[in-house]
């Protein structure tokens, strides 16, 4: 009873982190209209915190520069658990334009920890975004949750 | 206390509860809008692998040119597959694709709207920078200054011109100004190559004449143009266009015979080391030399070095003119000057 309860509750209550790990701003751009109320993130109980400490979903952006990779592994692990990690954007999947040859970029983001959700696009489209998230978020957060008990 | 019996009275509004009901998000919100471009879609029959998509892509890993196994029937297909983990949906691609219609497809693309294109026409005018004389006659003749001279060389800028042919009127060099078709442009090098094929066969049907014709005399032949119009016709609907090509293809021909008079040679073998492309060849056997005029360039090597005048070399010239309410091919065939004279 308790426990379905508090999935209840967390499935309505998601706290995100963005994190820009050198990318072009375009996919931040794109999170800040999710924001407007056009899309309205926060009537689907989604809050940007920007703190990894209380955050359940990172979402990535950019395609991991060199000084990222430490700190990208060290976020992640301030991250509480339940934690989900989303890629936004063609960056962290792949590199995009700016892993051509003899760049420096060190994407994917997945060789430096675990991902859970992959969107495509350069940037995605808002809507594509929130899809993403309200498609993973409350079920592997209640999940995870349960997991650990 | 009060505060929830606000909230609970304000919830309980009529139009608030109908409101909440009925709320829906904007379609374009949740779903692509119609101008948007989306991923490209492959369409694998289409493809001819040129690589154009792979060469236009900004984006280092989102092509990839593959092809399929090949079966004991046909050859695999070779196909991009475009990696959506590094597409940027630039429409790039789709925009170079050129086959018809595209392989690669990605919703609507700015930039191969109709709207964009020049003034429909057949005709494409082109300054031929080797005949210009720089008169700067049609610059002034144009209406609306299309015209511009561009590093000391006149060029037509085809996003003005407005194709109204002024300048091919106002210039007084044949073939400077060019008004250029610039549809089916194969169907023209096939009109223009069924011309001079007819031709050459016609010429050489009257081999005869031309072994009996004397120096300096010319020999003057015709060949009605309705033997070669049904034909051209056939490859290219457009009379405008046939006949023009047509036309231009018969004033600028200049076609050389060769005649070769098997009764005086004596098989003195000077001309086989001289032909370029092998095309004379002697016989033991038999001990003739031949000469194969489908390897034949026609460029007169053999006639320059035969002592016996067994080769003999002609240039024939051309006009497409009306004569008694016909259009006639007027052939005329001369002895070529480079030795003999």
């Amino acid at each position: 009873m308790l426990n379905t309860l508090k999935d209840i509750v967390r499935k309505s209550s998601i706290h995100v982190c963005l994190i820009n790990c050198g990318g072009c701003n375009g996919c931040d751009v794109e999170v800040v209209a999710l924001l407007s109320p056009r899309y309205d993130l926060e009537q689907y109980g989604i809050y940007v915190h920007n703190n990894p400490r209380e955050a359940d979903v990172i979402l990535i952006t950019g395609a991991v520069t060199e000084q990222w990779i430490k700190k990208i592994k060290r976020i992640y692990a301030k991250a509480p658990e339940p934690k989900v990690v989303a890629c936004i954007g063609n960056c962290p999947l792949s590199g995009d334009v700016f892993n051509q040859e003899g760049g420096n970029v060190h994407a994917p983001v997945s060789d430096f920890i675990p991902v859970d959700a992959e969107i495509s696009g350069c940037p995605p489209r808002p809507s594509e975004i929130l899809e993403a998230i309200l498609a993973v978020a409350p079920g592997a957060i209640a999940a995870r949750g349960r997991e650990k008990e | 206390m009060s505060s929830v019996i606000w909230y609970l009275y304000e919830f309980a509004r009529k139009t608030w509860v109908e409101g909440f009901a009925d709320a829906k998000s904007k379609p374009d919100i949740a779903e692509k809008p119609e101008r948007f471009r989306d991923f490209p879609e492959v369409v694998k029959e289409l493809c001819i692998g040129c690589g154009a998509c792979t060469l236009s892509c900004p984006s280092p890993h989102a092509i990839k040119l593959v092809r399929e196994e090949d079966s004991e029937e046909s050859e695999g297909l070779v196909y991009p597959v475009i990696n959506n983990r590094a597409c940027i949906r630039c429409g790039f691609c789709a925009e170079v694709c050129p086959t018809e219609p595209k392989a690669l497809r990605c919703g609507e693309n700015h930039l191969i709207r109709e709207e964009f294109n020049i003034i429909p026409s057949k005709r494409q005018y082109l300054v031929d920078d080797f005949l210009c004389i720089k008169c700067k006659k049609c610059m002034k003749s144009c209406p609306v200054d299309a015209i511009e001279e561009i590093d000391n060389k006149i060029h037509v800028n085809q996003s003005k011109c407005i194709v109204c042919g002024d300048c091919l009127e106002a210039c007084p060099v044949k073939g400077a100004m060019k008004g250029v078709f610039i549809d089916n442009l194969e169907d023209q090098k096939a009109v223009i190559r069924l011309v001079v094929n007819t031709l050459e066969k016609f010429i050489e049907s009257k081999e005869e004449e031309l072994q009996e014709l004397p120096l300096n005399k010319l020999l003057k032949l015709e060949l009605p143009l309705s033997e070669i119009w049904d034909k051209a016709i056939a490859i290219l609907p457009d009379e405008e266009i046939a006949f023009e090509i047509m036309e231009n293809a018969t004033d600028r021909l200049k076609i050389n015979i060769i005649t070769w008079d098997d009764s005086k040679c004596t098989q003195c073998r000077l001309c086989v080391d001289e032909c370029p492309t092998g095309a004379i060849s002697y016989n033991k056997e038999n001990n003739t030399v031949k000469r194969d005029s489908d390897k034949c360039l026609r460029c007169s090597n053999c006639y320059q070095t035969c002592p016996f005048c067994v080769v003999r070399y002609f240039v024939a010239k051309f006009l497409l003119e009306e004569v008694d309410g016909e259009w006639k091919i007027l052939i005329t065939l001369k002895e070529s000057q480079l030795v003999n004279s």
